[in-house]
């Protein structure tokens, strides 16, 4: 069984959740005894102008074949107008605005598009939505289709050009139920196949270097967060919520953030922010902390909360976030915030009861070893993948590639099946 | 898992008991609360769950309804103090002007949201006052588990479907297996994360979802098949309705339902006296299900009795002995009327 992998990007720089995804799962899916697996993806590493940094042609990346293809144009002026105005009523812009939207946002890559309408893949994998690329590959697929939306509730989401380009999707595959809900509440697709996948967590890399030791906090009991440090992902409120706490509850708690600084850095003296770290020193700090505190509200899968578990580690989780709460849920392995009460009440909980944390870190890690283990993933996925070639390409009336100049909505082809 | 999630609701529940404690204490002012709430929302999406939420949010638009005239005029250097306290000064009768406006504007909005506000808590405590008891857990009747009589029956009725067919409350999923084995492209709901843990490691399509929340988010005419089972013997007569308006809407025209029920009589037989009086529907007849299903365009094309085998058998020969005939006929009444078959299945087919 031969997989293509469709990306607007790909490489081990790439920093986005979506496209490293998908590299995880092509990387493990390739050394799957009778899977051939090849990306193909633009020249560009930058979303932001879609530059061709990279060489054309095919090269590989760890153990997968890439196939890279030019973008034919940089992302211009024109798609932040054009964003600015759609996003305020995206449900009311027209199927040729917003097809205009998809192109602008690119990446537009002929070659790529010429490659999917010739690919020898039994199925094309098209990750994530948002993409110029994935519209294109759906639109000329000669084989079945299995899109990884990595959908979030934007206004980007709610666009008919999507809702037009969905309906020739075989398959979909989601990172967690609540993605799915979201997607089958939007586009009323419950009927289609579909597989809530998630993705799966590496061995802890540690060296078992005592994690206070990492932060220079010594002995002292800390609370830590993983991630990109930025004000998106509200670590601006988790500094303010922690002193707030640390002024009314007196303690030698800590906060450690770790991961690259995007923002203003929170100052605090019990508040430590390391910057980038190693993957030891990583697991170390997550090994030996308290609690892992993930306070986004906007998180597709957070990988970094299975991780936790994976040591046995309890997390607080943001009460608005329904990817992490679903985690929680499911699991019964973490606690969660929607307020500075239950912040205050929570962490004043699990800091103060061993048990608590215990218990709460096993169910955790039970979690995590049933769903999230590499080898059960690649076994779902596949088992799907072969389901959805199985059934065979669903065509309803499709649409014409994308074409900048006319918006481009000309219908070209009837299919076995309409409907969405 | 189920000792798992019960364990944390409890932990939840302590710490929700606690920050209403807290809250009553007034321990925390009442301006710095509000300011840290305001940080939770700002990074958090537009359509928080829950009715305290609607209220809270009130409360934070309350707050930002007012506009400060009174720009701060400090300023590193002492001459851009100086200029800042001018253009105020000098510009106060106009700010004011444009500020009264827009304070007027914000109350009467904010005055909006507050009747709406009341009326949403009227509605829900109108619809609460109409809720039926729910069954305790421990009572609640179980889904069949797919792999009775009634499933080559079921799979008979679907063979040659081409488009998807759902089975509700599939349990572990061996009906939509067996479905699969023979060709029918078939998927499962079931409301149990439990029933259903078995066959998602199998890599089924099986999703933890009601069949009425699951025939929400599926287009009109998408389906070639539906199965119902299991809690369609128990729905609420409105629930009933809605659930046909979907099952007539998300079929495609020529599609095959299948209804699989306890007969009422066999029902009300064997469910305990508290199920009895605080369920929320009961199995209909299938002659119901029939005028309903009718009603909506469909044509039934069989029933099927079937289920547990309680009927008394005859006694002697009939022919040879006229008290034995008698006696016989007795009993096919009894029978009839009381020891009748358990379950049945029907068979519709959507016609418009």
């Amino acid at each position: 069984m031969k997989l293509a992998f469709v990306t607007p990007r790909y490489g081990p720089e790439v920093i986005g959740g979506a496209e490293t995804a998908a590299r995880m799962l092509a990387e493990r899916l390739c050394l799957r005894p009778g899977w051939e697996v090849e990306v193909l993806t633009s020249c560009a590493l930058d979303h932001l102008t879609w530059e061709n940094t990279e060489p054309a042609g095919t090269s590989v990346v760890n153990g997968v074949t890439v196939r890279r293809f030019p973008t034919a144009s940089p992302r211009t002026l024109d798609y932040f107008a054009l964003d600015g105005q759609l996003r305020v009523a995206p449900e009311v812009a027209t199927l040729s605005e917003t097809r205009t939207w998809v192109a602008l946002n690119g990446p537009m890559c002929p070659g790529l598009v010429d490659a999917v309408a010739s690919t020898d893949a039994d199925v094309i994998a098209c990750y994530p939505y948002l993409f110029a690329t994935t519209v294109d590959a759906i639109a000329v697929s000669e084989v079945p289709v299995v899109l990884h939306p990595a959908a979030h509730d934007e206004p980007a989401l709610y666009f008919s050009a999507f809702r037009r380009s969905f309906r020739d999707v075989d398959g979909f595959v989601y990172h967690t139920r609540a993605e799915r809900d979201l997607m089958e509440d939007v586009y009323r697709i419950g009927a289609r196949p579909q597989v809530v996948l998630g993705l799966g967590v590496n061995d802890p890399a540690g060296v078992g270097r005592p994690g206070g030791d990492v932060l220079g906090l010594g002995d002292r009991p800390y609370l830590c967060y993983l991630g990109r440090v930025d004000e998106h992902k509200g670590c601006g409120m988790l500094a303010d919520y922690f002193a707030e706490y640390k002024e009314r509850n007196p303690s030698d708690l800590a906060l450690a953030f770790v991961g690259p600084v995007s923002a203003k850095a929170p100052e605090h003296p019990d508040i430590v922010v390391t910057g980038t770290v190693s993957e030891a020193d990583k697991w170390d700090i997550l090994a030996d902390a308290r609690v892992m505190v993930t306070p986004s509200a906007y998180e597709s899968f957070s990988l970094v909360v299975l991780e936790a578990w994976t040591l046995g580690v309890p997390v607080l989780v943001n009460g608005a976030c329904a990817a992490t709460m679903e985690h929680c849920r499911r699991s019964g392995g973490g606690l969660w915030f929607d307020s500075y009460r239950s912040f205050e009440a929570t962490v004043g909980r699990l800091a103060g009861d061993a048990g608590l944390r215990a218990a709460l870190g096993e169910a955790g890690r039970r979690y995590t070893e049933h769903n999230y283990l590499w080898p059960s993933i690649i076994d779902r996925y596949t088992t799907f993948l072969e389901g959805v070639v199985a059934r065979g390409r669903r065509l309803a009336l499709r649409p014409a590639r994308l074409d900048l100049q006319s918006g481009g909505t000309a219908y070209v082809r009837e299919g076995v099946a309409g409907g969405g | 898992m189920a000792d798992r999630i019960r364990y944390l609701d409890e932990v939840m529940a302590e710490i929700d008991a606690e920050v209403r404690r807290r809250r009553a204490s007034g321990d925390l002012p009442a301006g710095l609360e509000r300011e840290l709430d305001e940080l939770f929302l700002e990074f958090s999406p537009v359509g928080l769950q829950g009715r305290a939420r609607l209220r809270e949010t009130l409360s934070l638009v309350d707050g930002s309804a007012y506009v400060d005239i009174a720009v701060p005029t400090a300023s590193n250097k002492a001459v851009g103090s100086y200029i800042k306290r001018a253009v105020r000064k000098g510009l106060g009768w106009y700010m004011n002007f444009i500020v009264a406006q827009i304070v007027k504007f914000a109350w009467s909005v904010s005055r909006m949201f507050h009747v709406v506000v009341d009326h949403i808590e009227d509605l829900e405590a109108a619809v609460d006052a109409h809720r039926s008891p729910d069954l305790p857990a421990a009572l609640q009747p179980s889904a069949s588990d797919g792999a009775s009589w009634w499933a080559p029956a079921a799979a008979e009725a679907l063979a040659g479907v081409r488009e998807r067919v759902v089975v509700a409350d599939c349990g572990d999923a061996s009906l939509v297996e067996s479905l699969l084995a023979a060709g029918v492209d078939a998927y499962g709901v079931d409301p149990s994360d439990l029933a259903l843990e078995p066959a998602l490691d199998r890599g089924v399509d099986v999703r933890a979802e009601g069949v009425l929340d699951h025939l929400d988010v599926v287009a009109d005419e998408m389906l070639g098949g539906i199965v119902l089972t299991g809690s369609v013997q128990w729905l609420r007569p409105n629930e009933r309705e809605r659930l046909l308006d979907l099952v007539s809407t998300r079929l495609a025209v020529d599609g095959t339902l299948v209804l699989h029920s306890a007969s009422p009589g066999a029902w009300a037989a064997s469910a305990p006296a508290v199920v009895r009086d605080l369920a929320p529907g009961h199995p209909l007849h299938p002659e119901t299900w029939a005028h309903l299903l009718g009603g909506r365009g469909f044509a039934v094309a069989s029933t099927i009795a079937g289920g547990e085998d309680r009927r008394l058998a005859h006694v002697g020969d009939a022919d040879a002995d006229a008290d034995a005939g008698t006696v016989n006929a007795v009993i096919d009444a009894i029978n009839d009327l009381l020891l009748g078959p358990t379950e049945y299945l029907v068979v519709a087919t959507r016609e418009r």
